[in-house]
């Protein structure tokens, strides 16, 4: 039982790269944006549920911005309220059909805002989890006297990696772990190095389901429990990742190389001059022997 | 087994040693019993090896004498002459007395010093046990690594001893207790003793006049106490005492301390004073004057206690610092020059020196207003970093996949396509989830499904129980070391080394024999295959490779 002195705060960046949405909508076409948003709203209302305190956030996050589903500015509170929650007329929980309708509206207000722009296909996830940190820390500010705040971020990825946003990651990845704010990860399709390493250095859960239609399922069995329950749980083990370095030339992937002392750059092969400061190295090669030189036969 | 060349210091007859009557000799080196009528020694005991010796007490009618050896056996011998038992045993602890000192420091401080080293580091207690207990190697080659070494430069530190002070209040610890019929007693102590030699090198010099020629050095003590010297009011120092010279002396020393002043030029002692504001604010009188005559008894007596705690202070304080007066601890060491001239002059008036006075100032003033860590540090000139291509920075070690290709007509479906799914967009919260679908789910999240496959390999430190892993441990800790020892011998140079070479490889054979085989075994009755000593048959593998190398060139170069 969560005392009434903690909150917990989750803050849900959900990736809804449309392109990828759509072409992924056409090949399979049970598993839609539509579905997933479903099973993160019941993850929200779960969390919701769980605790008078608890709060959350929905972020969504497109290749043009990032989104506040939840809770939004355009929210009049309980006044323009009222009409929807007693259209519900399921006698749900105020503050969860609240909730619903607006994360439901601000999508739709999201989607209809899309514009088909060629060059900028990633989704901002970097961007996305800064804003989540950014709110997670205006919310521990306004905290009244006594309160104290556990938050975690949970990342439900669809798209793949973009290598540009990598040093903006590990910046988010490094402030969430002074932070001591938790970043969980949930992918659909392919893996994520980047997210990987998030949930390693700050102690989150990755997961990479296999179904996902299940995705409500998965949602609510690894990710509803916060960081102290998890440990009386029996959950997936935390997956090996691979933190090599990789090479200044090639981007290979390597385990033993050279680093040039004065910039700090790692290369594969040895050579003499570092390409990225322009400092010349001498190495100790071992002793060549010379080869005998056989005096030619003076022809008579 | 007396060889003729010992000396013998002392030969006692009749003394029985486990009821059998006999002789006792003490020899140069040891001391040694031979039983009645016959030629050899039974027990025989080097003085090296005599920890320490008892005798009975003085009451009891056996008189006997116990040696404790540093094995912790001892052997007691048992005066049985009737007529000079009490002499012979007395004799005997005298002689030992003298002998055993000599013997004792030798071997003990080597013994000592290991003791101790293996009393503080519990790892090479644990290293001790595992190689030289269980014979892997002997004791000589461990402790020849062990005490050289690092080991030299700590018996050097504990040398340095730091000289113990003074307490100021070594004459008041003294505390006199009644006697019960008018007298006192005074426990004094060897420091105490010390003490007073140290502050005040007058009765230093009365006591080497006057013991032992004159007095004893009780009656010296008892005279000292009771002389009006130690007691508080001097007025009667026209008493025939051999300390009145000494607070003469005293009165002297203080009057040439007083001259020489301060020297320190940001105090000024002159000017504190006992001032008088107003009423009410401290004392009204005039100034004391300085000549004797003026005074009452009660203010004279008042001024003579006052004399002496100065006087006692400025005394420890110059015992204590043996380099410098006591007055000019306050500054710098590099001034230290300009002091001794200050105090050789003969008019100690500190106003004189001006001429000296200003370097003293100046550091004093420098040293207050100055930190030695917030200067400017100079670094040396460094070279500015010049990145040309800084832009590799930014990328992670995520390497260059090959993209999936997205054609813009693609991307124009897609999100036209999305765009009209979400237009509609209601929440159905009661479909997302069929059972069947959630039920394969969490098969999958259950322990044994495929989401908690790698589970099972990990945590192997959760699996081993501690005992064991505390022993691998401690294997590594001893192959480690040997192993250590075996190829610090490479490159082999010296026939020295080649002996090492050879005797450090049947060393790891043994350990591997002894420690390692049982060690496999014992886990792999008890635990299923996990491998924890593959590394450490790996490491002798490569040591025994290399020796064989070795071995093999060395044939080479010999035939």
């Amino acid at each position: 039982m969560a005392s009434e002195d903690e909150v917990s705060l989750l803050v849900i960046v959900v990736d809804v790269n449309p392109i990828w949405w759509g072409q992924h909508a056409q090949r399979e076409p049970e598993f839609t944006l539509s579905k997933c948003l479903d099973a993160v709203m019941v993850m929200g209302n779960s969390h919701l549920a769980m605790s008078r305190t608890n709060k959350l956030a929905v972020i969504a996050s497109h290749c043009q911005d990032s989104h506040f589903l939840y809770p939004s500015k355009s929210w009049k509170g309980a006044d323009s309220g009222a009409d929807d929650a007693s259209s519900s007329g399921d006698g749900k929980y105020e503050l969860l059909s609240v909730a619903n309708n607006l994360i439901a509206e601000e999508m739709r207000n999201v989607m209809s805002k899309t514009e088909v722009r060629g060059n900028s296909t990633d989704t901002l996830l970097a961007g996305s989890l800064a804003k989540a940190l950014c709110y997670i820390h205006r919310v521990s500010k306004e905290l009244e006297v006594g309160q104290e705040i556990k938050s975690r971020i949970l990342v439900i990825k669809a798209a793949e990696d973009c290598a540009l946003q990598y040093m903006n990651f590990m910046n988010v990845i490094f402030a969430a772990q002074k932070q001591n704010i938790l970043i969980d990860a949930c992918v659909l399709d392919s893996d994520s190095g980047l997210l990987q390493q998030a949930c390693d250095i700050t102690g989150g859960l990755y997961l990479k389901i296999p179904q996902k239609i299940a995705l409500a399922q998965y949602l609510l069995w690894v990710f509803l429990p916060d960081s102290e329950q998890r440990s009386q749980l029996v959950l997936p083990p935390p997956a090996h990742v691979d933190y090599r370095a990789a090479c200044f030339c090639h981007r290979n992937l390597i385990e033993i190389g050279y680093v040039c002392s004065v910039c700090l750059s790692i290369f594969c092969n040895f050579s003499p001059i570092c390409t990225t400061c322009e400092t010349v190295f001498k190495i100790q090669l071992p002793h060549m022997v010379k080869p005998k030189k056989k005096k030619l036969k003076q022809l008579a | 087994m007396a060889s003729l060349s010992e000396e013998v210091l002392l030969v006692l007859k009749k003394v029985r040693q486990r009821k059998q009557d006999g002789t006792l000799y003490l020899m140069a080196e040891r001391i040694a019993w031979g039983p009645e009528g016959k030629d050899r020694f039974t027990v025989s005991h080097l003085y090296a090896d005599i920890r320490c010796q008892k005798i009975s007490p003085d009451g009891k009618a056996k008189v006997q004498l116990q040696l404790v050896l540093h094995t912790g056996e001892s052997t007691t011998f048992h005066f049985s002459n009737e007529s000079s038992a009490i002499k012979d045993r007395d004799a005997a602890k005298e002689l030992l007395q003298q002998l055993l000192p000599k013997f004792k420091k030798k071997a003990n401080k080597e013994l000592e010093e290991k003791n101790r080293m293996l009393q503080e580091d519990p790892v090479l207690f644990q290293l001790y046990k595992d190689l030289v207990v269980s014979q892997v190697i002997s004791a000589e080659e461990f402790w020849a690594n062990k005490l050289g070494g690092v080991n030299n430069t700590d018996p050097a530190l504990f040398n340095n001893k730091q000289e113990v002070g003074i307490s100021g209040a070594f004459l008041a610890d003294i505390r006199p207790q009644t006697d019960g019929c008018n007298g006192l007693r005074y426990n004094l102590t060897a420091d105490i003793i010390e003490s007073v030699f140290r502050t005040y090198p007058a009765v230093k010099e009365k006591y080497s006049e006057n013991v032992p020629h004159n007095l004893t050095e009780k009656e010296f003590w008892t005279c000292f106490f009771q002389s009006h010297y130690f007691h508080r009011d001097r007025i009667n120092t026209g008493t025939q005492d051999i300390f009145s010279e000494c607070a003469k002396q005293d009165e002297k020393g203080l009057k040439s301390m007083v001259i020489q002043g301060v020297k320190n030029p940001f105090v000024d002692l002159l000017t504190l004073d006992d001032k008088t504001l107003d009423e009410g604010y401290g004392v009204s009188t005039t100034l004391p004057s300085t000549s004797n005559a003026n005074r009452t008894v009660k203010e004279s007596s008042n001024y003579a206690i006052i004399k002496r705690f100065n006087h006692h202070s400025a005394m420890v304080l110059a015992a204590g610092s043996h380099f410098w007066t006591p007055l000019c601890i306050t500054l710098p060491a590099q001034f230290f020059f300009y002091i001794f001239f200050e105090t050789s002059s003969t008019d100690g008036n500190s106003r004189d020196s001006d001429f000296f006075q200003p370097p003293v100032k100046k550091v004093k003033l420098q040293e207050a207003i100055e930190y030695d860590d917030l200067q400017r540090v100079n670094r040396p000139k460094t070279v500015p970093l010049n990145l040309k291509k800084s832009d590799r920075y930014a990328h992670g070690p995520v390497p260059l996949q090959s993209q999936q290709y997205t054609t813009s007509q693609e991307i124009i479906n897609s999100v036209n396509y999305i765009r009209h799914e979400m237009a509609n967009y209601k929440p159905n919260l009661t479909q997302v989830l069929s059972s069947t679908v959630a039920s394969s789910a969490i098969a999958a999240l259950s322990p044994g499904g495929v989401l908690m496959q790698t589970g099972a390999q990990q945590a192997i430190n959760q699996m081993i129980p501690t005992e064991v892993q505390g022993e691998l441990k401690h294997l590594y800790v001893a192959a480690g070391e040997l192993l250590r020892h075996f190829w610090s011998c490479f490159p082999v140079n010296t026939p020295f080394l080649e002996e090492k070479v050879m005797k450090m490889k049947s060393n790891l054979e043994r350990f591997q024999m002894t420690k390692l085989r049982p060690f496999q075994e014992k886990i792999q009755r008890q635990y299923l295959s996990t491998n924890l000593t593959g590394h450490l048959e790996e490491m002798f593998q490569t040591a025994y490779n290399k020796f064989h190398a070795w071995q093999t060139r060395r044939m080479m170069r010999k035939t």
